[in-house]
């Protein structure tokens, strides 16, 4: 599926530039090495985690985009890092589990 | 498959949670790094040849090994504190001058760091570096972008760099308790 399609049916906020990427499955985890061990290339990463590092692990395993729940805010610094090395940062006010929820209901299956 | 005719296909393998300790010797000012799987490191004060290590803070972490799923080879890495995704920080480092000429590629550039002090500690070899980039190389779907991979000797000064390892902190972390 792709990206911007997410973007539009989840009304997803982008919180950094975004372009056109094919997601691929969907990875669940606050801890960055979760996701150094474990998220898989094209996932879309679910997390409450805003510190700048997730941009290094992001790019570090090639995920499609980091989408924080909850609506938590992200510190300009991670922004702005993220826009230098193309991370996608996308942005819900829904928790974890109804993006789960929502993103399943668009057919994003496991 | 015959090992030495194999292109390898790596994955990691032997993943052990574990804590990054950072420690200081008020005698001599170096810094040392390791891994402990204990939730309790040393934190009092203690003696080791000419230094004395102070705990400085821990942060969790994972060790881990690569294993080719064709012929079966393991790799080790033994001597792998972390990687740190270079963010140009200093214009004299030999780090963010490949960065800058790689950059419009899209291939970011980690450096991989063993243990600290340098000159204290094995660190990692060539091939092991080679072997690592290899790795997060073949987990990337897409050829739209790349990594390289850097032995920390290339940084320019790793006091003062601004990039961080790949770590968990202030999340589960220990902290020193309270005075
Ligand atoms: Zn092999
Ligand atoms: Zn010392």
């Amino acid at each position: 599926m792709q990206l911007i399609e997410i973007i539009e049916k989840l009304n997803l906020k982008t919180l950094t530039n975004v372009e056109e990427r094919n997601v691929e499955g969907v990875f669940i985890s606050d801890m960055l090495s979760d996701v150094m061990t474990n998220a898989k290339s094209g996932n879309l990463w679910l997390t409450i985690q805003t510190h700048k590092n997730t941009v290094s692990a992001a790019n570090l395993v090639n995920l499609a985009a980091i989408v924080i729940t909850h609506e938590k805010e992200v510190p300009q610094e991670t922004i702005d890092l993220a826009n230098r090395f193309y991370v996608i940062i996308l942005g819900s006010d829904l928790s974890t589990y109804e993006l789960v929820s929502k993103l399943v209901g668009i057919g994003l299956t496991p | 498959m015959h090992e030495e005719k194999c292109s390898h296909i790596w994955e990691m393998v032997d993943v052990i949670p574990c804590f990054i300790i950072t420690e200081k010797c008020y005698h001599c000012g170096k810094i040392a790094t390791y891994f402990s799987t204990e939730h309790t490191p040393p934190i009092e004060e203690y003696r080791e040849g000419v230094h004395l290590w102070n705990f400085m803070g821990s942060a969790q972490s994972i060790k881990f090994n690569l294993k080719c799923t064709k012929c079966d080879k393991l790799e080790k890495f033994d001597e792998l504190l972390g990687v740190m995704m270079c963010t140009g920080c200093d214009e004299k480092c030999e780090v963010n001058v490949l960065l800058k000429k790689l950059e419009p590629k899209r291939t970011w550039i980690y450096v991989a760091f063993g243990y600290l002090p340098i000159d204290e500690k094995k660190q990692l070899s060539p091939k092991q570096i080679s072997i690592l980039e290899d790795y997060f190389n073949q987990r990337r779907k897409s050829s739209k972008s790349t990594i390289k991979i850097v032995s920390h000797k290339l940084v320019n000064n790793i006091a003062n760099c601004y990039a961080e390892i790949i770590k968990d902190v202030d999340m589960l972390c220990l902290t020193l308790p309270e005075k």
